[in-house]
């Protein structure tokens, strides 16, 4: 269960994704050396062979520096794994990059019953690459697995948690029978694995799919070799039924550190860079070669006022300052926040100030409040209304009501440069309006959660193309069964009204009406000031444009290329020189990573580090 | 007055005879410092930053540290206004820095004071007292003098949560036993002169030999040590911050270049932003470096004729 948390990388919330790499590593670093970093840097700066357009051989390099956590489908949570699920394995449905809706993939038709509970699946006829027929019972078998053994529903477990049962009358139809109405069954977002080669693999939770290679798969591109924390490389389907991949390789690099990342793009040892700070991608838009990409982001950024922490059957637990119950409180706290101000500095200029809870990206699905239901920036508003609901400024200036100080932790991920710096801005702020924040930075934010011991905190979740996952975290029957038991979501949030359209939209099976639903919800959402949306930074990225001629990004046009819902940019991705006859030409892109992984350094640390971190939870937060 | 002055000298108190001879020694040791000229050199930049770390308040303010009213825009290079150009949040590099040595000087004094206290003290204990006292002393040091700095601090700021204090005592808990170690050592030396006999055979209790004779005799060597320790201190406080285990809200030289590499300052070519901090860092162990060399010379005469 706590695994459910990290269901989907897609969806990760950031407090559980790992330690960003450089912290651990970097550090120990001298700084002598940071600074004789500079100086070589400065000077490779300069050198810049394209790499791919020389041989005969077209490799297409991207650096990652996140650490696999496994490469079986059934376990795998992280953006690289799931990515690579996506290039290795072919889904059923996938979406549009145009339209964001689903479209043919391994299901190449599909029909759905009256009632909407039964949904069959017609399989297109295509082989593994291993020679093997794709057929309906693999996925019969990969949906089935999952319901039955619990380590196979990891990752994707949600997918089936309606299902009543699945089967494969004849190799071409699938068949899947739902308890209940869902919405969501062209976008099941689980690769398809070929039984043949699966149902033998032994303990599912211990299987990490890293013992043969090449990799059995029937998606654009097929894993040949993993190279742990050094490279994996991939090489094209020529039988894929979309089209063959056009470069003849497609490597993941390992470079931890993230300038060195630009560095070894400058210098074209890799071809594709993504997750750059406003600064790094300012300063490539003038590099020659180079193309950067500024991407609608997919995340969205917030903060979430604990409102009391309860369970499922309303005990109250934790220790958050219960002036946050108070909804003028909140109010006034959201009103010492600058969105605008947030994105213009903190994220330089590179993304969007928006309440909404679902990204701009998916214009069908978002809402933002209108400028009279906007709870703005407003410190004199902010005061106003606390003085009138009885909060008197003390002698420190800070206010308090009956004991009650207005004096909050603010737990932020320390990973997260741009979070740690608009804490400083709201800390400032919330002061002119006499709240006192203290900015706690942390490494996770999973321990106080579970104890409930927090008053703010930061938190971002990336969203689907379907909202449905996004939307379900907030529901009341997400909240936690007991004390530390599992736990979606992270804001406490718990509102009657929002469940009942959320039950709704997943029953609406027409798009447009379930959007009216989807968008009731985020309005309910707002106004509650407890999941406090700041808007979506851009997902910055940078490509080398004499190697890589054309991609695709998702959605086309203004989308990402790295971290897609889909195989788009890699299996679009045409050689410089060679895009001619191109069907899709986007240019730009970007790349919104889940930062990853820990790193080389920490890891040594990290078991004990944890370890403390976990037991010291709850007494670092009470400190000030 | 006359009679009163030359009585006076006359019959000179012992106290006043021992601020005599302290004058003279302060003299006589000033005088050999002066000598050496890297010595003065630090001891010059030390006073500086010192000057600047206590005017800094009055002289820019604490207005400029604030993110939401930054007196310039982010990342500017350096230009008339702004000498060294701004950071990630528009404020002025320069001031940060200024403000900066304000928390690396006190991390620095303050953790080697803390260490050197404790280390003082376990020095003499286990130098002056034989058997099972000295040795269970000794068995504690040598415990803590394996334990890493970096670790205990990583380990730390997660128990402790992260700020200022926690980084002083994690460096002020690790850096204690080399000075115990020394001050042990210097302490069997100055018991086994003739005239610590005597005292004893005066009826000099413990108490009395350690504070009245062991302490005087390794205060030197303890200076000497501080000086050298500060500057280790400062240069782990920056790599604990730097490490993102500092208070991010305080500007500390060690989080400006964590946050000059978190805005990806290298790789954009800032050095505006990541050099002053490192630069200042440098300089200051640098200086305390160069004076506690200089102190060692002058109370080792082995070492100055050399």
């Amino acid at each position: 269960m706590v695994r459910s948390r990290d269901s989907h990388a897609r969806t990760t919330p950031e407090w559980r994704v790992g330690r960003r790499r450089r912290r651990a590593v970097a550090g120990v670093v001298s700084i002598l050396g940071l600074l004789a970093a500079l100086l070589v840097g400065g000077a490779s700066a300069q050198a810049a062979p394209a790499e791919g357009s020389a041989g005969e051989e077209k490799v297409l390099t991207i650096a990652v520096s996140q650490e696999v956590d496994s490469l079986s489908p059934f376990l795998a949570v992280r953006l690289i794994t799931t990515s690579l699920g996506r290039l290795m394995y072919d889904f059923l449905t996938n979406y549009d990059p145009k339209t964001g809706e689903s479209i043919p993939a391994l299901a190449e038709k599909w029909e759905t019953s009256e009632d909407g509970l039964t949904w069959t699946y017609t399989i297109r006829e295509t082989n593994w690459s291993d020679g093997q027929p794709v057929t309906a019972e693999d996925a019969r078998w990969t949906f089935d697995t999952m319901m039955k053994d619990e380590a196979a529903a990891t990752a994707n477990g949600n997918f089936v948690e309606n299902f009543e049962s699945v089967t494969a009358p004849d190799p071409r139809t699938l068949v899947i029978k739902l308890k209940a109405p869902q919405a969501t069954m062209l976008a099941l977002d689980v690769p398809i694995l070929p039984k043949h080669k699966w149902e033998n693999a032994g303990d599912f939770a211990k299987f990490n799919n890293d013992k043969e290679f090449p990799v059995v798969g029937n998606g654009p591109w097929i894993l040949s070799e993993h190279d742990v924390n050094n490279s994996i490389t991939l090489v094209p389907n020529k039988d894929f039924w979309r089209g063959a991949p056009k470069f003849d390789k497609l490597v993941f690099r390992y470079i931890t550190d993230p300038d060195a990342q630009v560095e070894a793009l400058k210098a074209g040892e890799v071809s594709f860079v993504s997750g750059l700070t406003p600064a790094q991608a300012r300063s490539l838009e003038g590099a020659d070669n180079i193309t950067v990409n500024k991407a609608k982001g997919k995340r969205f950024q917030a903060i979430t006022l604990n409102p009391g922490a309860k369970l499922q059957d309303g005990t109250e637990f934790g220790d958050g300052n219960k002036a946050l119950k108070d909804p003028v409180v909140r109010e006034a706290l959201v009103r010492t926040i600058d969105r605008e101000a947030i994105y213009k500095t903190a994220y330089g200029g590179f993304g969007e100030a928006n309440g909404g809870y679902i990204p701009s990206r998916y214009s069908d699905y978002h809402w933002e409040p209108s400028d009279a239901e906007a709870v703005g920036f407003d410190v004199a508003k902010a005061n106003e209304i606390l003085d009138a609901a009885g909060y008197a400024k003390g002698a420190d200036g800070i206010r308090a009501k009956d004991g009650l100080k207005l004096s909050f932790r603010f737990n932020v991920h320390a990973n997260n440069p741009q979070y740690i710096q608009a804490a400083e801005m709201m800390r400032e702020w919330a002061k002119e309006a006499g709240m006192e924040l203290k900015v706690l930075p942390v490494s996770e934010v999973g321990a106080l959660l579970d104890a409930g011991t927090y008053d703010i905190l930061t938190t971002g979740w990336s969203v689907n193309p379907d909202p449905d996952y996004i939307l379900g975290i907030n529901r009341c029957s997400g909240l936690p069964a007991k004390v530390g038991g599992p736990y979606l979501s992270d804001a406490y949030y718990c509102n009657p009204e929002y469940d009942k359209l959320y039950a709704a939209q997943l029953a609406e099976l027409d798009r447009a009406k379930r959007a009216e639903i989807v968008k009731q919800m985020q309005e309910i959402l707002y106004k509650d000031n407890i999941f406090v949306v700041w808007g979506y930074a851009d997902q910055l990225e940078a490509f080398r444009s004499d190697v890589i001629g054309s991609m695709t990004p998702q959605p086309d046009p203004g989308g990402n290329f790295n971290g897609q819902d889909g195989y788009w940019s890699w299996w679009s991705a045409t050689p410089a020189g060679e895009e001619s006859n191109e069907d899709s030409g986007g240019t730009t892109g970007n790349t919104g990573l889940v930062v990853g992984v820990g790193a080389a350094a920490l890891a040594a640390l990290g078991g004990a580090f944890l370890v403390a971190r976990r037991r010291g939870g709850a007494t670092a937060d009470d400190r000030e | 007055m006359t009679t009163n002055t030359s009585s006076g000298s006359a019959r000179t108190s012992p106290r006043q005879l021992t601020w005599a001879r302290r004058r003279r020694a302060v003299a006589t040791f000033w005088r050999e410092y002066r000598r050496n000229r890297a010595g003065l050199f630090g001891l010059a930049v030390l006073s500086l930053f010192v000057l600047s770390a206590l005017l800094v308040p009055w002289v820019v303010g604490e207005e400029a540290l604030s993110v939401t009213r930054p007196p310039g825009e982010p990342l500017q290079p350096p230009s008339g206004e702004f000498l060294l150009g701004t950071d990630r949040s528009g404020r002025s590099v320069l001031d940060l820095v200024l403000w900066g040595s304000r928390v690396s000087l006190t991390v620095g004094f303050a953790a080697t004071f803390i260490s050197i206290a404790v280390g003082g003290l376990i020095g003499i204990l286990a130098g002056h007292f034989h058997g099972w006292l000295s040795a269970a002393l000794l068995r504690v040091t040598d415990w803590f003098l394996v334990m890493p700095t970096l670790v205990l601090a990583v380990a730390l700021a997660a128990v402790l949560g992260r700020s200022l204090s926690t980084i002083i005592i994690a460096i002020g808990v690790t850096a204690w036993p080399t000075t115990a170690r020394l001050v042990r050592a210097q302490t069997l030396a100055v018991e086994a002169r003739p005239y610590i006999e005597r005292a004893r055979a005066l009826g000099g209790g413990h108490w009395h030999v350690m504070s009245r004779h062991v302490l005087p005799n390794v205060m030197p060597i303890v200076l000497a040590q501080t000086t050298l320790m500060v500057a280790g201190a400062i240069l782990t406080e920056s790599t604990v911050a730097f490490l993102g285990l500092g208070d991010p809200t305080v500007p500390s030289w060690g989080s400006t270049i964590q946050a000059a590499r978190d805005t990806g300052a290298v790789s954009s070519g800032m050095w505006w932003y990541i050099l002053p901090p490192g630069i200042a860092i440098a300089l200051v162990a640098l200086a305390f470096t160069l004076c506690g060399r200089a102190i060692e010379g002058v109370l080792n005469p082995r070492l100055r004729s050399r």
